[in-house]
Protein backbone atom coordinates (compact mmCIF):
# COMPACT_ATOMS: atom_id res chain seq x y z
CA UNK A 1 0.00 0.00 0.00
CA UNK A 2 1.51 3.33 -0.96
CA UNK A 3 2.01 6.19 1.40
CA UNK A 4 -0.85 8.29 0.07
CA UNK A 5 -3.30 5.48 0.57
CA UNK A 6 -2.07 4.95 4.13
CA UNK A 7 -2.42 8.64 4.99
CA UNK A 8 -5.84 8.75 3.36
CA UNK A 9 -7.05 5.81 5.42
CA UNK A 10 -5.71 7.36 8.60
CA UNK A 11 -7.03 10.89 8.03
CA UNK A 12 -10.19 10.54 5.99
CA UNK A 13 -11.71 7.10 6.44
CA UNK A 14 -12.39 7.59 10.18
CA UNK A 15 -15.10 10.00 9.00
CA UNK A 16 -16.84 7.42 6.84
CA UNK A 17 -19.78 7.03 9.23
CA UNK A 18 -20.28 10.80 9.34
CA UNK A 19 -20.11 10.86 5.54
CA UNK A 20 -22.71 8.12 5.38
CA UNK A 21 -25.03 9.85 7.85
CA UNK A 22 -24.94 13.11 5.88
CA UNK A 23 -25.46 11.27 2.58
CA UNK A 24 -28.31 9.31 4.13
CA UNK A 25 -30.07 12.52 5.15
CA UNK A 26 -29.57 14.09 1.75
CA UNK A 27 -30.36 11.06 -0.42
CA UNK A 28 -33.70 9.53 -1.16
CA UNK A 29 -32.78 5.95 -0.39
CA UNK A 30 -30.04 3.98 1.38
CA UNK A 31 -28.79 2.78 -2.02
CA UNK A 32 -28.43 6.37 -3.27
CA UNK A 33 -26.60 7.24 -0.06
CA UNK A 34 -24.17 4.33 -0.57
CA UNK A 35 -23.48 5.46 -4.14
CA UNK A 36 -22.94 9.08 -3.12
CA UNK A 37 -20.54 8.05 -0.33
CA UNK A 38 -18.53 5.77 -2.58
CA UNK A 39 -18.22 8.47 -5.23
CA UNK A 40 -17.30 11.04 -2.60
CA UNK A 41 -14.56 8.83 -1.13
CA UNK A 42 -13.06 8.26 -4.57
CA UNK A 43 -13.13 11.97 -5.38
CA UNK A 44 -11.63 12.72 -1.98
CA UNK A 45 -8.84 10.23 -2.65
CA UNK A 46 -8.06 11.79 -6.02
CA UNK A 47 -8.00 15.27 -4.50
CA UNK A 48 -6.32 14.19 -1.27
CA UNK A 49 -3.05 16.00 -2.02
CA UNK A 50 -5.01 19.24 -1.98
CA UNK A 51 -6.27 18.70 1.57
CA UNK A 52 -4.44 21.38 3.48
CA UNK A 53 -3.73 20.73 7.12
CA UNK A 54 -6.46 20.15 9.55
CA UNK A 55 -10.06 19.59 8.89
CA UNK A 56 -10.51 16.31 7.05
CA UNK A 57 -14.05 15.81 8.32
CA UNK A 58 -15.46 19.09 7.02
CA UNK A 59 -13.55 18.61 3.79
CA UNK A 60 -14.96 15.14 3.23
CA UNK A 61 -18.50 16.19 4.14
CA UNK A 62 -18.32 19.04 1.62
CA UNK A 63 -17.49 16.50 -1.07
CA UNK A 64 -20.28 14.21 0.11
CA UNK A 65 -22.70 17.09 -0.06
CA UNK A 66 -21.61 17.88 -3.60
CA UNK A 67 -21.97 14.27 -4.73
CA UNK A 68 -25.39 14.07 -3.12
CA UNK A 69 -26.68 17.20 -4.77
CA UNK A 70 -25.28 16.10 -8.13
CA UNK A 71 -27.12 12.82 -7.75
CA UNK A 72 -30.29 14.61 -6.74
CA UNK A 73 -30.09 16.94 -9.71
CA UNK A 74 -29.56 14.01 -12.01
CA UNK A 75 -32.62 12.37 -10.60
CA UNK A 76 -34.68 15.52 -10.85
CA UNK A 77 -33.75 15.82 -14.51
CA UNK A 78 -34.97 12.31 -15.07
CA UNK A 79 -38.15 12.73 -13.06
CA UNK A 80 -39.16 16.22 -14.10
CA UNK A 81 -38.64 18.55 -16.98
CA UNK A 82 -35.00 19.52 -17.54
CA UNK A 83 -33.63 22.07 -15.12
CA UNK A 84 -31.77 25.09 -16.40
CA UNK A 85 -28.01 24.53 -16.37
CA UNK A 86 -26.60 25.66 -13.08
CA UNK A 87 -24.00 27.92 -14.65
CA UNK A 88 -24.05 30.29 -11.76
CA UNK A 89 -21.77 28.40 -9.41
CA UNK A 90 -21.76 31.26 -6.94
CA UNK A 91 -25.39 30.72 -6.09
CA UNK A 92 -24.61 27.38 -4.47
CA UNK A 93 -27.79 27.80 -2.51
CA UNK A 94 -29.95 27.55 -5.58
CA UNK A 95 -28.92 24.01 -6.30
CA UNK A 96 -30.36 22.64 -3.10
CA UNK A 97 -33.32 24.94 -2.84
CA UNK A 98 -35.59 23.10 -5.23
CA UNK A 99 -35.70 19.56 -3.89
CA UNK A 100 -39.25 18.35 -4.27
CA UNK A 101 -41.42 16.58 -1.72
CA UNK A 102 -39.09 15.81 1.16
CA UNK A 103 -41.96 13.80 2.62
CA UNK A 104 -41.25 10.94 0.26
CA UNK A 105 -37.95 10.32 1.99
CA UNK A 106 -39.81 9.87 5.24
CA UNK A 107 -41.86 7.03 3.84
CA UNK A 108 -38.78 4.83 3.81
CA UNK A 109 -38.07 5.41 7.44
CA UNK A 110 -39.11 3.63 10.54
CA UNK A 111 -42.46 4.92 11.69
CA UNK A 112 -41.70 4.40 15.34
CA UNK A 113 -38.95 7.00 15.37
CA UNK A 114 -40.61 10.36 15.67
CA UNK A 115 -37.53 12.50 15.07
CA UNK A 116 -36.44 10.48 12.08
CA UNK A 117 -39.73 11.37 10.46
CA UNK A 118 -39.76 14.96 11.65
CA UNK A 119 -36.25 15.68 10.36
CA UNK A 120 -37.01 13.90 7.10
CA UNK A 121 -40.02 16.15 6.61
CA UNK A 122 -37.89 19.32 6.73
CA UNK A 123 -36.64 20.93 3.54
CA UNK A 124 -33.20 19.74 2.39
CA UNK A 125 -31.55 23.00 3.31
CA UNK A 126 -32.98 22.97 6.82
CA UNK A 127 -32.26 19.29 7.29
CA UNK A 128 -28.67 19.67 6.25
CA UNK A 129 -27.67 22.44 8.67
CA UNK A 130 -29.58 20.78 11.49
CA UNK A 131 -27.89 17.41 10.96
CA UNK A 132 -24.44 18.98 10.64
CA UNK A 133 -24.94 20.94 13.86
CA UNK A 134 -26.82 18.52 16.08
CA UNK A 135 -25.72 15.10 14.90
CA UNK A 136 -22.21 15.75 13.63
CA UNK A 137 -21.59 18.46 16.24
CA UNK A 138 -19.83 20.79 13.81
CA UNK A 139 -19.40 24.48 14.56
CA UNK A 140 -20.82 27.31 12.45
CA UNK A 141 -17.58 27.85 10.59
CA UNK A 142 -17.31 24.21 9.57
CA UNK A 143 -20.94 24.16 8.49
CA UNK A 144 -20.34 27.33 6.45
CA UNK A 145 -17.39 25.64 4.76
CA UNK A 146 -19.35 22.52 3.95
CA UNK A 147 -22.47 24.24 2.68
CA UNK A 148 -20.57 27.04 0.96
CA UNK A 149 -22.66 29.65 2.77
CA UNK A 150 -21.69 32.73 4.76
CA UNK A 151 -21.70 32.14 8.52
CA UNK A 152 -24.57 34.58 8.98
CA UNK A 153 -26.71 32.55 6.61
CA UNK A 154 -25.80 29.38 8.48
CA UNK A 155 -26.99 30.98 11.71
CA UNK A 156 -30.28 32.20 10.37
CA UNK A 157 -30.94 29.01 8.46
CA UNK A 158 -30.23 26.95 11.55
CA UNK A 159 -32.65 29.10 13.54
CA UNK A 160 -35.37 28.59 10.92
CA UNK A 161 -34.67 24.87 10.76
CA UNK A 162 -35.07 24.61 14.52
CA UNK A 163 -38.32 26.59 14.45
CA UNK A 164 -39.64 24.33 11.69
CA UNK A 165 -38.66 21.23 13.64
CA UNK A 166 -40.30 22.56 16.78
CA UNK A 167 -43.51 23.36 14.91
CA UNK A 168 -43.64 19.83 13.51
CA UNK A 169 -42.93 18.38 16.91
CA UNK A 170 -45.78 20.37 18.46
CA UNK A 171 -48.15 19.15 15.72
CA UNK A 172 -47.05 15.62 16.49
CA UNK A 173 -47.70 16.09 20.20
CA UNK A 174 -51.15 17.53 19.55
CA UNK A 175 -52.02 14.63 17.31
CA UNK A 176 -50.85 12.13 19.92
CA UNK A 177 -51.37 13.79 23.30
CA UNK A 178 -50.39 10.65 25.20
CA UNK A 179 -46.90 10.92 23.74
CA UNK A 180 -46.25 14.14 25.65
CA UNK A 181 -42.73 13.94 27.13
CA UNK B 1 -42.91 38.26 17.78
CA UNK B 2 -39.46 36.88 18.36
CA UNK B 3 -37.05 38.48 20.81
CA UNK B 4 -34.29 40.27 18.86
CA UNK B 5 -31.73 38.41 20.96
CA UNK B 6 -32.93 35.00 19.72
CA UNK B 7 -30.06 34.52 17.26
CA UNK B 8 -27.52 35.36 19.90
CA UNK B 9 -29.20 33.02 22.34
CA UNK B 10 -28.92 30.28 19.75
CA UNK B 11 -25.23 31.10 19.19
CA UNK B 12 -24.76 30.92 22.96
CA UNK B 13 -26.45 27.52 23.07
CA UNK B 14 -24.17 26.32 20.25
CA UNK B 15 -21.07 27.46 22.10
CA UNK B 16 -20.16 30.07 19.49
CA UNK B 17 -19.84 33.07 21.79
CA UNK B 18 -16.81 34.36 23.65
CA UNK B 19 -16.99 34.55 27.44
CA UNK B 20 -18.05 38.20 27.55
CA UNK B 21 -20.93 37.82 25.08
CA UNK B 22 -21.96 34.57 26.74
CA UNK B 23 -22.25 36.31 30.12
CA UNK B 24 -24.26 39.02 28.34
CA UNK B 25 -26.72 36.48 26.98
CA UNK B 26 -27.05 34.77 30.35
CA UNK B 27 -27.94 38.08 31.96
CA UNK B 28 -30.47 38.76 29.21
CA UNK B 29 -32.09 35.34 29.54
CA UNK B 30 -32.59 35.86 33.28
CA UNK B 31 -34.96 38.68 32.47
CA UNK B 32 -36.49 37.36 29.23
CA UNK B 33 -38.98 34.53 29.55
CA UNK B 34 -39.06 34.01 25.79
CA UNK B 35 -35.33 33.37 25.58
CA UNK B 36 -35.41 31.08 28.60
CA UNK B 37 -38.10 29.07 26.85
CA UNK B 38 -36.02 29.05 23.67
CA UNK B 39 -33.03 27.63 25.54
CA UNK B 40 -35.28 24.92 26.96
CA UNK B 41 -36.60 24.04 23.48
CA UNK B 42 -33.11 23.93 21.99
CA UNK B 43 -31.93 21.62 24.74
CA UNK B 44 -34.92 19.26 24.45
CA UNK B 45 -34.62 19.04 20.67
CA UNK B 46 -30.88 18.40 20.82
CA UNK B 47 -31.36 15.61 23.38
CA UNK B 48 -34.07 13.99 21.30
CA UNK B 49 -32.11 14.26 18.04
CA UNK B 50 -28.91 12.92 19.52
CA UNK B 51 -30.61 10.01 21.24
CA UNK B 52 -32.54 8.95 18.15
CA UNK B 53 -30.45 9.81 15.16
CA UNK B 54 -26.80 9.06 15.84
CA UNK B 55 -26.85 5.33 15.24
CA UNK B 56 -26.62 5.38 11.44
CA UNK B 57 -23.41 3.67 10.27
CA UNK B 58 -21.88 2.84 6.92
CA UNK B 59 -22.69 -0.81 6.31
CA UNK B 60 -19.95 -3.47 6.07
CA UNK B 61 -21.01 -3.96 2.44
CA UNK B 62 -20.37 -0.29 1.69
CA UNK B 63 -16.98 -0.45 3.42
CA UNK B 64 -16.03 -3.43 1.29
CA UNK B 65 -17.13 -1.66 -1.88
CA UNK B 66 -15.09 1.39 -0.96
CA UNK B 67 -11.96 -0.62 -0.21
CA UNK B 68 -12.29 -2.35 -3.57
CA UNK B 69 -12.80 0.97 -5.39
CA UNK B 70 -9.77 2.47 -3.66
CA UNK B 71 -7.64 -0.56 -4.59
CA UNK B 72 -8.67 -0.16 -8.21
CA UNK B 73 -8.02 3.58 -8.10
CA UNK B 74 -4.56 3.11 -6.54
CA UNK B 75 -3.44 0.62 -9.17
CA UNK B 76 -4.90 2.75 -12.00
CA UNK B 77 -2.94 5.73 -10.70
CA UNK B 78 0.32 3.82 -10.55
CA UNK B 79 -0.15 2.62 -14.13
CA UNK B 80 -1.01 6.15 -15.31
CA UNK B 81 2.03 7.63 -13.60
CA UNK B 82 4.43 5.27 -15.36
CA UNK B 83 3.02 5.99 -18.84
CA UNK B 84 3.21 9.74 -18.21
CA UNK B 85 6.83 9.35 -17.13
CA UNK B 86 7.70 7.40 -20.30
CA UNK B 87 6.02 9.93 -22.55
CA UNK B 88 7.87 12.86 -21.00
CA UNK B 89 11.16 11.00 -21.42
CA UNK B 90 10.62 10.32 -25.08
CA UNK B 91 9.62 13.84 -26.13
CA UNK B 92 12.61 16.20 -26.33
CA UNK B 93 12.02 19.74 -25.10
CA UNK B 94 10.75 21.93 -27.96
CA UNK B 95 13.74 24.30 -27.85
CA UNK B 96 16.16 21.48 -28.70
CA UNK B 97 14.42 21.26 -32.07
CA UNK B 98 14.36 25.04 -32.41
CA UNK B 99 18.06 25.38 -31.62
CA UNK B 100 19.28 22.55 -33.84
CA UNK B 101 18.41 24.33 -37.08
CA UNK B 102 19.85 27.69 -36.12
CA UNK B 103 23.53 28.46 -36.06
CA UNK B 104 23.74 32.15 -35.39
CA UNK B 105 24.68 32.83 -31.81
CA UNK B 106 22.79 36.12 -31.74
CA UNK B 107 19.59 34.30 -32.55
CA UNK B 108 20.43 31.72 -29.90
CA UNK B 109 20.97 34.45 -27.35
CA UNK B 110 17.67 36.03 -28.29
CA UNK B 111 16.02 32.64 -27.92
CA UNK B 112 17.54 32.22 -24.49
CA UNK B 113 16.10 35.57 -23.47
CA UNK B 114 12.75 34.83 -25.00
CA UNK B 115 12.31 31.30 -23.84
CA UNK B 116 14.42 30.76 -20.76
CA UNK B 117 12.76 33.35 -18.56
CA UNK B 118 9.39 31.65 -18.98
CA UNK B 119 11.01 28.26 -18.56
CA UNK B 120 12.56 29.27 -15.26
CA UNK B 121 9.26 30.53 -13.93
CA UNK B 122 7.34 27.59 -15.31
CA UNK B 123 7.13 25.65 -12.02
CA UNK B 124 5.90 28.79 -10.30
CA UNK B 125 3.17 29.26 -12.90
CA UNK B 126 2.22 25.61 -12.58
CA UNK B 127 2.08 26.00 -8.81
CA UNK B 128 -0.07 29.11 -9.06
CA UNK B 129 -2.51 27.61 -11.53
CA UNK B 130 -2.62 24.41 -9.49
CA UNK B 131 -3.33 26.38 -6.32
CA UNK B 132 -6.02 28.39 -8.12
CA UNK B 133 -7.71 25.23 -9.42
CA UNK B 134 -7.54 23.59 -6.00
CA UNK B 135 -9.11 26.67 -4.47
CA UNK B 136 -12.14 26.22 -6.72
CA UNK B 137 -12.87 22.82 -5.26
CA UNK B 138 -15.52 22.67 -2.58
CA UNK B 139 -14.44 24.04 0.79
CA UNK B 140 -11.03 25.19 -0.39
CA UNK B 141 -11.60 28.73 -1.48
CA UNK B 142 -11.55 30.56 1.78
CA UNK B 143 -10.01 30.03 5.21
CA UNK B 144 -11.22 33.30 6.61
CA UNK B 145 -14.48 34.50 5.21
CA UNK B 146 -15.02 38.23 5.34
CA UNK B 147 -15.71 41.25 3.23
CA UNK B 148 -13.87 43.35 5.79
CA UNK B 149 -10.19 43.99 5.20
CA UNK B 150 -9.75 44.57 8.92
CA UNK B 151 -10.70 40.94 9.48
CA UNK B 152 -8.76 39.42 6.62
CA UNK B 153 -5.46 41.24 7.07
CA UNK B 154 -4.90 40.38 10.75
CA UNK B 155 -5.82 36.77 10.00
CA UNK B 156 -2.79 36.48 7.74
CA UNK B 157 -0.53 37.45 10.62
CA UNK B 158 -1.05 34.05 12.20
CA UNK B 159 -1.41 31.96 9.05
CA UNK B 160 0.92 33.24 6.34
CA UNK B 161 4.50 34.44 6.12
CA UNK B 162 3.67 37.76 4.51
CA UNK B 163 1.23 40.58 5.08
CA UNK B 164 -0.19 41.64 1.71
CA UNK B 165 -2.35 44.57 0.67
CA UNK B 166 -5.99 43.82 1.39
CA UNK B 167 -8.84 46.02 0.22
CA UNK B 168 -12.41 45.65 -0.88
CA UNK B 169 -13.31 47.05 -4.29
CA UNK B 170 -16.98 46.11 -4.28
CA UNK B 171 -17.85 49.52 -5.68
CA UNK B 172 -15.65 48.80 -8.70
CA UNK B 173 -17.07 45.30 -9.11
CA UNK B 174 -14.36 43.35 -7.28
CA UNK B 175 -15.84 42.12 -4.05
CA UNK B 176 -13.47 40.95 -1.32
CA UNK B 177 -14.78 37.58 -0.12
CA UNK B 178 -11.98 36.36 2.11
CA UNK B 179 -8.47 35.05 2.53
CA UNK B 180 -6.54 31.84 2.52
CA UNK B 181 -3.01 30.60 3.14
CA UNK B 182 -1.38 28.41 0.46
CA UNK B 183 2.02 26.79 0.47
CA UNK B 184 3.89 28.24 -2.50
CA UNK B 185 7.54 28.73 -3.37
CA UNK B 186 8.64 27.22 -0.02
CA UNK B 187 6.63 29.64 2.05
CA UNK B 188 3.12 30.18 3.32
CA UNK B 189 1.82 32.66 0.82
CA UNK B 190 -1.18 34.84 1.54
CA UNK B 191 -4.08 34.63 -0.88
CA UNK B 192 -6.75 37.30 -1.03
CA UNK B 193 -9.90 36.12 -2.75
CA UNK B 194 -12.11 38.39 -4.84
CA UNK B 195 -15.29 37.79 -6.70
CA UNK B 196 -15.93 39.51 -9.98
CA UNK B 197 -19.27 38.64 -11.55
CA UNK B 198 -19.34 34.86 -11.62
CA UNK B 199 -15.54 34.58 -11.50
CA UNK B 200 -13.18 34.02 -8.63
CA UNK B 201 -9.89 35.93 -8.66
CA UNK B 202 -7.14 34.66 -6.37
CA UNK B 203 -4.46 37.23 -5.57
CA UNK B 204 -1.37 35.39 -4.34
CA UNK B 205 1.46 37.16 -2.58
CA UNK B 206 4.81 35.96 -1.34
CA UNK B 207 8.15 37.39 -0.32
CA UNK B 208 10.13 38.24 -3.45
CA UNK B 209 13.25 36.11 -3.36
CA UNK B 210 15.19 37.65 -6.22
CA UNK B 211 13.75 35.23 -8.72
CA UNK B 212 12.46 36.97 -11.82
CA UNK B 213 8.80 36.55 -12.56
CA UNK B 214 7.07 37.10 -15.89
CA UNK B 215 4.67 40.00 -16.37
CA UNK B 216 1.87 37.75 -17.41
CA UNK B 217 1.14 34.20 -18.46
CA UNK B 218 -1.70 32.00 -19.62
CA UNK B 219 -1.93 28.38 -18.64
CA UNK B 220 -4.80 25.91 -19.15
CA UNK B 221 -7.11 28.81 -19.95
CA UNK B 222 -6.28 30.70 -16.76
CA UNK B 223 -4.73 34.15 -16.93
CA UNK B 224 -1.96 35.23 -14.58
CA UNK B 225 -0.77 38.79 -13.99
CA UNK B 226 2.32 39.48 -11.89
CA UNK B 227 3.46 42.64 -10.17
CA UNK B 228 5.62 43.70 -7.28
CA UNK B 229 4.95 46.12 -4.44
CA UNK B 230 7.75 46.82 -1.98
CA UNK B 231 9.31 43.41 -1.28
CA UNK B 232 6.28 41.28 -2.14
CA UNK B 233 5.54 39.56 -5.42
CA UNK B 234 1.88 39.41 -6.33
CA UNK B 235 0.05 37.31 -8.86
CA UNK B 236 -3.63 37.52 -9.77
CA UNK B 237 -5.06 34.31 -11.24
CA UNK B 238 -8.48 33.85 -12.78
CA UNK B 239 -10.44 32.51 -15.70
CA UNK B 240 -11.86 35.97 -16.23
CA UNK B 241 -10.75 38.08 -19.23
CA UNK B 242 -7.50 40.04 -19.37
CA UNK B 243 -9.23 43.39 -19.07
CA UNK B 244 -11.18 42.36 -15.99
CA UNK B 245 -8.04 40.96 -14.38
CA UNK B 246 -6.09 44.06 -15.32
CA UNK B 247 -8.81 46.18 -13.69
CA UNK B 248 -8.26 44.59 -10.29
CA UNK B 249 -4.48 44.71 -10.62
CA UNK B 250 -4.70 48.41 -11.46
CA UNK B 251 -6.75 49.09 -8.32
CA UNK B 252 -4.30 47.12 -6.20
CA UNK B 253 -1.18 48.75 -7.64
CA UNK B 254 -2.69 52.22 -7.21
CA UNK B 255 -3.31 51.33 -3.61
CA UNK B 256 0.18 49.90 -3.28
CA UNK B 257 1.87 53.04 -4.56
CA UNK B 258 -0.15 55.09 -2.03
CA UNK B 259 0.87 52.77 0.82
CA UNK B 260 4.49 52.59 -0.23
CA UNK B 261 5.56 55.99 -1.58
CA UNK B 262 8.72 55.58 -3.58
Amino acid sequence: MDDKRGRFEAQVLPHLDAAYRLARWLARSPADADDAVQEAILRAFRAFDALRGSDAKAWLLAIVRNCSSTARRREQRRAFEPLPEDGDAVAGEAMIATTPDPESAAVHRDDERTFDRLVASLSTEHREVLVLREIEDLDYREIATITNLPIGTVMSRLARARLALKARWLQELEAKPHAMP
Amino acid sequence: MQCPEALRVQAYFDGELDAVSAADVERHAEGCAECRALLGDLERMRTALRSELTDLRASPALRTRITAALNEESSARTAQRSTTARRTWRTPPFWVGAMSGIGASAVAAALVLLFFTPLLSKPLIDDLVGAHMRSLMPAHLIDVESTDKHTVKPWFAGHADVSPLVADFAAQGYRLIGGRADYLDHQRSAVVVYQHGGHVINVFSWAANGRSVPKSATRDGYHLLFWRVADLDYCAVSDTGWDELQGLVQLLTNLGSRDHPE
